[in-house]
């Protein structure tokens, strides 16, 4: 997630561990397969907003790195 | 499609429905609506954390119908979804298993509202789907085909605009007609059981062919762009901040002193028509005097209102979490918790109810602890008078009120206070395990006028209720207190002396100088102190009790109770009492709610405590700063 420029998209390939944080992105929709954007990232290492399909979360890039993602744009 | 009232014993005419849907996706709306009450809405989750309960009444039919919190899935994660949970499995202590549900659905993000119905089909509760924001569907060019809904998920679809009534009609007459089907999971091939992964893609398809959008809302991709851009977010921010604070000054004081003249002619009418004695005095200087002073913070009190509700209802709220998770982050706190601690602006009781957003215990605690030092409502009136006393109406630059800036200064005292609080409980009882941040960022809706208002009307309402009863009720006892026993003044003795002379010599002119030794190092003379002991009932009595002491000068001096304060009261003191404010935990309600909420007495005992002490120092050190500065 750390990786990804602002504006560019990626892919969720799979989740590397299964824990109820995990469960929950799955329940919002970030499924494997998922193409997620990243709209904005907060100054000073802040929170990101990722937007896929018709929802927009946010969340700290360095809780998620258990979702694999691959760049696409 | 199952037989309609195939719910319904033809001997139970009354039957328990409840609403179940996403968070954020109409539920409310709904339910005010069917039950014409006013349960609080609001554009981000986590509005509604209590299920509530109401009654709808069609022709001759009685339904209750409850209010649950939203949930995204049937394996909860913060407490109040877990509660969701529980109701629907029956299992609640208090609330039976609903007969009925009816199913909210966002229509501007069917995936997601579908996806936790094909969890929900799996309890086979009769059902009918509620598809809100076909409005907002319509705004942003795309359709939406109940029709074919219907038929794929074998259920009644009701399309509904909620804060504009279109398809309620329709909606009553399902639920008086007890119109509801079970989901039948096999029958319409919903996938119940095949994991999260299988239930969304079930979940997009039906989505993609029942309803067309456009991914993206633009108007909320063009707002963000603004309102979260890393320079322009804060400096909006900071902009709406001051403009709030500005306000409070330069909008409400024309009606503020209409209040007062108001109060004062009723004063006058009282004098002049009862014979003087008790009875007068009872109205004029316990009644008309104590409830006065308070009722004359009204407008404030609106303009706070106004203020939050319009960024809740707009949907601001959750960026502003979004924007202060760094921040947040710093005193071990995470954005989520900003969205309790901004209700806390309000009033702590519902900031402390909402909490229970908080995934993690430990956060959800350490939250609820420090909502005291969040500035209420029930402060306004305290700081407004003592500063409208104290702080010279200047205009820094022309155009910034230093009044302003002064209260502006409060409010940011009780917020860091709070957060560095937060992170001592953070470091010492509360540490360890951190749960990720996530949160959904709605999309921006425009508050209707309508409910604007309603939200308003609700607050004036509650509020003179509130001056009606318990601040009438505290005004009397005190007037009782301050009128006996009576005491004869000399003869030669003016009307002004002669009260003072009397309130001195009255119980509670007693009761305050025997507590007067505690409170003399932070400045407090016994009537200030009066004040301050009759603020642990409710904060406001603080005004109406200098009201009460004040009101023979403000009624002989023809000047208002800012002024006769002002050289009634020294500088320091009165910097000592606003810092006291600042920190005191002084309401009832706070304290029961914290019991409720954390299952112990550990936590209020704790909060009382540790906001009382800070209190005492901060006054302490302010007191004998200013004196020293002073002199
Ligand atoms: N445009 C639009 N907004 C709605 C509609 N129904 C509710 N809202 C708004 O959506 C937000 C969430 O509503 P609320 O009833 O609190 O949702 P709840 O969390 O499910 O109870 C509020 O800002 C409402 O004003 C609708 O049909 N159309
Ligand atoms: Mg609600």
């Amino acid at each position: 997630m750390n990786e990804i420029p602002v504006g560019s998209k990626a892919r969720i390939v799979t989740y590397t561990q299964h824990d109820s944080f995990t469960e929950r992105l799955r329940e919002f929709g970030l499924i494997p397969g998922t193409i997620i954007r990243l709209l904005r990232k907060a100054p000073f290492n802040g929170p990101v907003e990722i937007q896929f399909r018709s929802s927009r979360i946010v969340l700290r890039p360095n809780e998620v790195t258990h979702m694999l993602l691959e760049r696409i744009a | 499609m199952p037989s309609i009232l195939d719910a319904v014993s033809s001997h139970t005419p009354r039957l328990t429905a409840a609403l179940v849907g996403t968070p954020n996706c109409g539920k409310s709306t709904i339910f005010n609506a069917l039950t014409g009450m006013r349960q609080k809405v609001g554009n981000f989750p986590g509005v509604t954390v209590e299920p509530k309960s109401g009654e709808v009444h069609i022709d001759k039919t009685t339904t209750r119908l409850f209010d649950l919190p939203g949930m995204y899935s049937l394996t909860p994660k913060t407490p109040d979804e877990a509660l969701s949970v529980t109701v629907l499995h029956g299992e609640h202590d208090a609330l039976p298993k609903p007969d009925a549900v009816v199913f909210v659905m966002e229509g501007t993000n069917l995936e997601k509202s579908l996806f936790l119905y094909a969890q929900f089909a799996a309890l086979n509760i009769p059902t009918v789907v509620a598809v809100t924001m076909i409005d907002g569907i319509k705004a942003s060019g795309g359709v939406f085909d109940d029709i074919a809904m219907e038929q794929a998920l074998g259920v009644p679809i009701v399309g509904i605009v909620g804060h504009k009534g279109i398809g309620l009609e329709e909606l009553r007459e399902h639920i008086a007609l007890r119109g509801f089907s079970r989901p039948e999971a096999a029958e319409n091939q919903i996938p119940v059981s095949e994991g999260i992964e299988a239930q969304y893609q079930w979940a997009r398809a039906l989505a993609g062919e029942v309803a067309r959008m456009p991914e993206l809302d633009s108007l909320t991709t063009k707002l963000d762009a603004v309102f979260l851009h890393p320079v322009a977010g804060p400096v909006v921010f900071l902009a709406v901040m001051l403009l709030f604070f500005q306000s409070i000054f330069a909008w409400a004081t024309p009606v503020m002193d209409a209040i007062e003249a108001g109060f004062g002619s009723l004063q006058n009418l009282v004098d002049a028509v009862l014979p003087a004695g008790v009875a007068q005095d009872l109205l004029s200087r316990g009644v008309i005097a104590g409830v006065g002073a308070v009722v004359v913070f009204l407008p404030q009190i609106l303009i706070l209102t106004l203020f939050i509700t319009l960024l809740e209802d707009f949907g601001y709220l959750a960026r502003a979490a979004f924007m202060v998770d760094r921040v947040m982050g710093v005193f071990g706190l995470q954005g989520r918790s900003f969205i309790p601690l901004l209700s806390s602006f309000a009033c702590a009781i519902p900031g402390i109810m909402s909490a229970r957003i908080i995934a993690s215990e430990k956060d959800r605690l350490t939250t609820i602890l420090i909502t005291p030092l969040m500035t209420c409502s029930a402060r306004l009136p305290v700081y407004v008078l003592l500063i409208t006393a104290f702080v010279p109406p200047t205009m820094l630059g022309g155009f910034l009120s230093l009044q302003g800036l002064v209260l502006m200064g409060l409010y940011f005292l009780g917020g860091l206070s709070g957060l560095l609080v937060a992170k001592v409980f953070k470091v010492t009882m509360f540490q360890g395990t951190k749960l990720p941040f996530l949160m959904e960022l709605p999309p921006y809706r425009f508050p209707t006028w309508r409910s604007v208002f309603l939200t308003l009307f609700h607050r004036t309402k509650q509020f003179l209720t509130s001056a009606g009863t318990t601040i009438l009720t505290l005004s009397i006892i005190l007037w009782a207190l301050g009128e006996f026993p009576k005491h004869q003044a000399p003869p030669e003795a003016s009307p002004i002396q002669a009260a003072s002379l009397q309130l001195e010599h009255s119980a509670l002119g007693t009761i305050g100088k025997t507590l007067e030794p505690v409170f003399a190092p932070i400045g407090f003379d016994w009537k200030v102190t009066i004040g301050v002991l009759g603020s642990f009932a409710a904060r406001e009595v603080f005004v109406s009790v200098m009201g009460q002491v004040y009101s023979v000068d403000v009624s002989e001096s023809d000047e208002n109770l800012r002024t006769v304060l002002r050289s009634a009261i020294s500088l320091p003191t009165a910097l000592s009492i606003l810092v006291f404010y600042v920190y005191a935990l002084q309401c009832m309600s706070t304290i029961a709610v914290m019991k409720r909420e954390t299952g112990s007495w550990k936590y209020p005992v704790l909060a009382f405590g540790y906001t009382l002490l800070m209190a005492y120092g901060a006054s302490l050190l302010v007191f004998h700063g200013a004196r020293s500065l002073w002199g």
